[in-house]
């Protein structure tokens, strides 16, 4: 048996180690605030400017568009795509969720893994298509052709969460229901929404942040009326030096949402993430 | 299963219809429509002139030494990132599990690399990589562990360590959160009696902790694989593929050649080639994985 | 007990069900190519008439660049062309990579959303067939109503090698740039497909503070026995950078962008024109040129500055235009090569002098202007062309160069010399102008950007060492070979 003196001291020693990685992981965050009040000019020199006046210039240029294109209509935008892809994820998992774990029908192991291994598939491979068809289908730049890819993305990891969620609310509880005469639909609504609150929750965490902070569809599918904020981030890199105020203003302000909600929320997601594995 | 439930294939298909309608419309539908443009020589500028040319396209990418270099490549990124990240997010799950709540904090701290746009995660990584102003070299350079400044991007070694550390960064703590609720929620039963038998340390951790672990770090695993492989904006924005093509993913390779130089034929070939390599590894995969878990049940 | 060999139970489950869905759902989508592979279901096509009545739109909407097309510029002027016309210019700029993408999506699915849009020289040859011809609207003065063409005005070289392809054979030249006359153009079955707007070349830059520190004049003679000046040609080059290297000091003698991206190309080619080389890498017959003896030696000594003497920074082998402005911004260097005018960092007290790019037999700096083009699916062509026209006339241009515009037309540079706003820039304008004057642009290939990879990445492995110049060139022939034979070009 380990002696509790070197049980305490590998205690502290882990302690240390763990607190070293978290703090090190905050470096890049860190970077990113403090140079998004930096004046400008000072953000790239030798060596790194700690001594300065702090100022909220950048903010207000993002905001206002002094930078490029004006960041508020672009965070309106994400809103909706975001809300929008997981609303429509969830409320199709919810269906597909309490049929895989409920219900017995051919084929539903099969569709069960065919729905997992979706998860495989290449965004950069899946845009040329859709956005060729979107293209002649004139739907370009519309909230719709953002909504629906995004929620296809979500739906394996949806389904999977909601599908675990559900089978731990007591089948008895439906069981008593369907023999009171109750539909499916109702007890959908009725028993399952309810009970598993949480997993809807942690999914739909889940799904807003890969919403929010989704690139490659959102740059090649949306011109202006849609345009997502990631893209708008982008605009701050270019040919003739990149603004850093402005772009790590930008960054900022793009994060902020999602790591306050990820704080807000985050038992759900440490739950999201491992009911899959749990009987 | 209740022996009086009955099969209910009409409801089950239809409820699981409308999901399965959206996620066709995004995987199947574009595999087929690629296949098709795969055989031909297809440039969307000049969309009506489109001949057969049957396995044209993948002669050229089964030839071509610089995509079956990116493909290995590719190959080579995700076995490292994921490795590293498992390694690594093992040892922080040890030593999140035990609850208290400095490690709650912890835990609550590590959630925000997962939280920040990847594109902006790259452009930050970039600059304080940077071999004159960046923070990475600046301090290393003042702590006294490096002497000679490290142009990080501008060799194929350091850059790959810049694209790997990108990943583990922001994506450590995924396997280590849910390493760390599996840590969590094994019954302190078993390590109970096998410590009275005499097992201790890393004896008792793998003989009893980690067996029961396994169904965790299976789905860690498998997500964190099947992501790594979809990699595309952070490695665009941090190395381009650079050095040369020495970071060349083939994410990269289809990007380039659909959506800026505009071949779909041949973007299409590569995309169906990974595709497939994709459909071979995943089952095996899940079939290793899953052998002691319940990852997918009836 | 549960079944858990997942790999087992695909083959025991019955899949009629299943197969048959994905049967009736492949069906469907097969049924759905033809609609993609076709071009558009078009809009009722446009007659060939020039309509000078043609309705004014309250709007129109276009594509552009941000920083490499300079969207101040265009920011600037947009409220003045409501006021001449009471037309609002909706504006979607977008930063190069996404540009590009941008551009040729659009216009690969004639789509009618944007009336104007931006293009830059390389994409052209690919593009010749969606961009609205302009050679009836500059001849027609109903449709210059708004503001005057004055082709003569456009700087010749710019203009040709911008505006004015074959489109037939996009690859050609027009074989005699000399004077802008319209009917000599279409006489050689040529057309002119946009008007060019912000002229860039690769012009060199140094601190003048630092070269004419008393002491290291003095130095500098001693040293070499010739007074310390900007190097007129690349042999005094390598002196005065290796004078200016002092790392202990934090200074480097110059820049390069040997990253990974077109701006390495842009840096060759600069260099292989200088050394007698054909500058456009590849002739009108598609014979290779950048791997010639010429080539091989402008890469050795690129190379060789960065290997062999040391004059540039740490990591300047993974530089792009960014990191070469920053490094030169911030006192990193004391000579930078770019494409626009710099502003040295707050904690930088220097000033700046611009330069030609140094000689070697002669010289042929890499040039690539902008153009505005219309959108040939465009509602709204004739208005589209006026505010093209406008944006890119002399009185126009004038006015942006307080946003550091890089005009495109002679009396535009007149206009700079006395111009406040150009000359708080000291003599770059002139440089710039010298510098078009002299400008090499790039070859007219339909897959441009993929021989063009072929070419950054060779330049990249001479730059990091990886490969010799000669095996990197090499390797990038045979390479390019392939691709202008893919790409339906009669290559030998």
């Amino acid at each position: 048996m380990r002696s509790t003196a070197t049980q305490r001291t590998l205690a502290a020693l882990s302690q240390v180690a763990l607190w070293t990685w978290v703090l090190l992981a905050m470096v890049p965050l860190v970077w990113m605030v403090t140079t998004s009040i930096k004046p400008e000019g000072y953000a790239q020199t030798i060596p790194p400017t700690w001594q300065f006046q702090p100022t909220l210039q950048h903010y207000v240029d993002v905001l206002q568009g002094a930078a490029v294109t004006p960041f508020g209509p672009l965070l309106l935008h994400s809103v909706i795509v975001a809300v929008g892809s997981t609303a429509l994820a969830l409320v199709l998992g919810l269906f597909a969720a309490y049929a895989l774990a409920r219900l017995r029908f051919r084929g539903k192991r099969f569709l069960a893994l065919w729905i997992l291994s979706t998860i495989m598939f290449p965004p950069v491979v899946a845009v040329i298509p859709v956005f060729i068809l979107a293209g002649r289908l004139q739907l370009i730049d519309r909230y719709l052709t953002l909504i629906v890819p995004y929620a296809a993305f979500n739906l394996p990891l949806v389904i999977w969460v909601l599908r675990s969620s559900i089978r731990q609310i007591p089948e008895e509880i439906e069981d008593a229901a369907l023999v009171d005469g109750a539909s499916r639909m109702e007890i959908i609504s009725r028993i399952v929404l309810p009970l598993a609150a949480p997993g809807i929750a942690t999914a739909g965490i889940l799904s807003m942040l890969l919403a929010w902070n989704e690139f490659l569809f959102a740059l090649t599918l949306t011109r202006s009326q849609v345009k997502t904020a990631p893209v708008g981030i982008s605009e701050f890199t270019g040919m003739f030096g990149t603004q850093w105020g402005s772009l790590s203003a930008a960054a900022t302000i793009i994060v902020a949402p999602v790591v306050i909600m990820a704080l807000l929320l985050r038992r759900h997601l440490i739950e999201g993430l491992t009911l899959g594995a749990v009987k | 299963m209740k022996p009086t439930r009955e099969q209910s294939n009409g409801l089950g298909w239809a409820l699981v219809t409308p999901a399965v309608g959206v996620l066709l419309l995004m995987t199947i539908f574009p595999a087929l429509y690629l296949l098709w443009a795969s055989f031909r020589r297809f440039n969307l500028m000049t969309p009506d002139n489109a001949p057969f040319i049957g396995l044209e396209n993948y002669r050229n990418i089964a030839t071509n030494g610089d995509i079956r270099y990116s493909m290995l490549v590719t190959i080579l990124f995700v076995v490292a990132a994921v490795g590293i990240e498992l390694a690594l997010g093992l040892l922080l799950a040890l030593m999140l599990a035990p609850k208290s709540r400095s490690n709650a904090a912890a835990a609550t701290l590590l959630i925000l690399p997962m939280a920040v746009t990847p594109v902006v995660s790259a452009l930050v990584w970039r600059e304080l990589f940077n071999p004159n102003y960046g923070w990475v070299n600046y301090y290393l350079r003042q702590i006294g562990i490096m002497h000679e400044p490290i142009a990080w991007l501008s060799n194929p070694q350091t850059s790959w360590f810049t694209v790997i550390s990108l990943d583990v960064w922001q994506w450590t703590p995924f396997v280590a959160l849910i390493l760390m609720a599996g840590l969590q929620g094994i019954p302190p039963e078993p390590r109970e009696a096998a410590a009275v038998d005499g097992a201790e340390g890393w004896r008792l951790f793998w003989d009893v902790t980690f067996p029961l672990l396994r169904p965790f770090v299976a789905i860690a695993v498998l997500l964190r694989t099947l992501e790594a492989f979809k990699t595309f904006g952070t490695i665009r924005v941090l190395t381009g593929g650079g050095p040369g093509i020495s970071t060349e993913i083939i994410n990269l390779t289809i990007y380039r050649t659909a959506l800026q130089d505009f071949s779909v034929g041949a973007a299409a070939s590569l995309g169906i080639a990974f595709l497939v390599f994709l459909s071979i590894l995943v089952p095996q995969m899940l079939r290793i994985l899953a052998r002691n878990s319940d990852l997918v049940e009836a | 007990m549960k079944n858990t060999q997942i790999g087992d139970v695909t083959q025991t489950e019955s899949k009629g069900v299943t197969r048959r869905h994905l049967m009736m759902s492949a069906v469907a989508m097969g049924l759905s190519l033809p609609v993609l592979s076709k071009s558009s279901v078009s809009a009722a096509p446009r007659t060939a008439l020039l309509r000078q009545d043609a309705e004014k739109p309250a709007s129109l909407n276009m594509l552009y660049a941000t920083v490499e097309a300079d969207v101040e510029a265009i920011k600037l002027a947009i409220p003045d062309f409501k006021a001449e016309t009471g037309i609002d210019i909706v504006l979607d700029s977008q930063p190069y990579d996404a540009l590009q993408q941008k551009v040729f999506a659009e216009l690969a699915v004639d789509s009618p959303y944007y009336d104007v849009i931006i293009v830059d020289t390389p994409w052209t040859p690919a593009l010749t067939g969606k961009l609205e011809p302009l050679s009836g609207y500059v001849t027609n003065e109903a449709l210059n109503d708004v503001s005057d063409p004055a082709l003569d005005d456009f700087i010749e070289k710019v203009f040709f090698d911008t505006a004015v392809y074959n489109p037939t054979a996009s690859h050609l030249q027009f074989p005699d740039p000399t004077g802008i006359d319209v009917e000599a153009i279409t006489g050689e079955g040529f057309e002119i497909y946009g008007l060019p707007l912000q002229a860039n070349a690769l012009v060199a830059m140094y601190r003048t503070d630092l070269f004419e520190n008393a002491d290291d004049m003095a130095a500098f003679e001693s040293e070499h026995g010739r007074a310390l000046a900007f190097p007129e040609t690349w042999d005094e080059f390598t002196d005065v950078a290796k004078f200016f290297t002092r790392p202990d000091q934090n200074l480097y003698g110059t820049t390069l962008m040997p990253g990974n991206g077109d701006w390495a190309t842009d840096d060759f080619k600069t260099l292989l024109a200088a050394w007698g080389g054909n500058g456009y890498m590849v002739s009108d017959d598609f014979t290779l040129a950048f791997n010639s003896p010429e080539g091989v030696d402008a890469l050795t000594y690129y190379a060789s500055l960065i290997n062999e003497h040391k004059v540039t920074p740490p990591g300047v082998t993974s530089f792009s235009w960014d990191d070469a402005s920053a490094a030169f911004t911030s006192g990193l260097t004391a000579i930078g090569m770019n494409y626009h005018t710099e502003v040295l960092a707050p904690d930088v007290q220097g000033n700046i002098t611009y330069a030609l790019v140094p000689e070697k037999e002669t010289r042929g700096p890499h040039f690539g202007t902008w153009m505005l083009s219309v959108n040939k699916a465009s509602q709204n062509k004739e208005w589209a062309y006026r505010a093209a026209n406008w944006f890119t006339s002399g009185p126009t241009q004038t006015k942006m160069l307080a946003a550091q515009l890089h005009p495109s037309r002679k009396s535009v540079y007149e206009a700079a010399k006395t111009d406040e706003n150009a000359t708080k820039f000291g003599n770059f304008y002139d440089i710039l102008g010298q510098s078009l004057a002299l400008g090499v642009g790039r070859p007219r290939l339909t897959n441009y950007g993929a021989v063009d990879k072929e070419i950054w990445v060779a330049v990249n492995s001479a730059a990091t060492g990886s490969m010799t110049p000669e095996e990197a060139l090499q390797s990038a022939a045979d390479k390019v070979k392939g691709l202008l034979q893919e790409a339906g070009y009669p290559v030998s």
